[in-house]
């Protein structure tokens, strides 16, 4: 995400994305291409869908790409991965509150109750307590080098267990969510079972547009740390 | 007016996450265009790694 070209039609992309997750109306019938098909139990709340997946897709893809600098980390060791990994961790914590947040306010609404220890709310619980385990051991190491190579063996460690928090422990257990265990369509991927052909435009409109937008967050996040750094060893 | 944003309420929520949007684009560009500067003014050139141990 370096031209401004590139970051304004991201913007416009989203925008439009927005617009139709929010707009476009919800019928039993639906008879125009712009017409949503009402999902049972879900009815207008479905439009979270558009909105709270992308942001624990994003989750994921920020995650890994911590693991992957990590990697890359201790096989080079060079301290500007270190950074990356960091700045990729740093964000897929930011997105995983905001999955979890947008999440719980729709539980609020769909199942009477913001928490409820599903096994969804209690895998995102517990990720986003190893990220913060992530944080804290960071901050905990003064050395430089030493707290790059804790991390990035902790950031990959971390990065394993991401598939199995996100994708299959929700799905091989008995919840709430939907997709788990026990809901009626069964334990597959929610989008594929239940959505129309133009929900799933929408859907992977959000999706490719909240992971261009991480990217673009990421390079942001990455250079500023440079330029922070660069600061530090100039004082 | 006031009949339609009743009937529509959709549109009000539009309208707040559509705000909400904006002030988060404009201060993306903003910062974007303030670590260009930065960049700029330092040397060396930020795309460098920061460091290389031996």
């Amino acid at each position: 995400m370096k031209s401004t070209t590139a970051k304004i039609g991201l913007v416009l992309w989203l925008t439009l994305v927005i617009c139709a997750a929010i707009l476009f109306p919800m019928v039993p019938a639906p008879e125009k291409w712009y017409e949503f098909p009402i999902i049972p139990g879900l009815e207008e709340k479905a439009r979270i869908i558009f909105f709270h997946v992308p942001m624990a897709w994003t989750t994921v893809v920020a995650f890994v790409a911590a693991m992957i600098y990590g990697i890359r980390f201790l096989m080079t060791k060079n301290l500007d991965y270190d950074l990356r990994s960091v700045s990729a961790a740093g964000l897929g914590t930011m997105f995983c509150i905001l999955a979890t947040v947008t999440g719980s306010l729709w539980a609020k609404f769909n199942w009477g109750s913001f928490w409820n220890w599903d096994p969804r709310e209690t895998s995102i619980f517990v990720l986003l307590l190893i990220y913060g385990a992530y944080f804290a051991l960071r901050s905990a190491v003064d050395v430089e080098e030493k707290r790059a190579t804790l991390s990035a063996v902790y950031a990959i460690i971390a990065g394993v267990t991401v598939p199995f928090f996100i994708f299959v422990m929700p799905r091989i257990m008995t919840g709430l969510h939907p997709g788990s265990k026990g809901d009626p369509q069964g334990a597959g991927p929610v989008v594929q079972f239940k959505m129309a052909p133009n929900m799933l435009l929408v859907f992977f409109a959000s999706l490719l547009g909240f992971t261009l937008l991480y990217f673009w967050l990421f390079n942001l996040k990455v250079r500023s740390s440079r330029l922070e750094l660069q600061q530090q060893s100039q004082e | 007016m006031f009949d339609f944003l009743a009937d529509h309420q959709l549109y009000i929520v539009m309208l707040i996450v559509l705000l909400i949007w904006a002030g988060f684009v404009i201060y993306l560009f903003r910062l974007d265009g303030r670590i260009s500067k930065l960049e700029e003014m330092i040397q060396p050139k930020p795309d460098q790694p920061v460091a290389e141990k031996k």
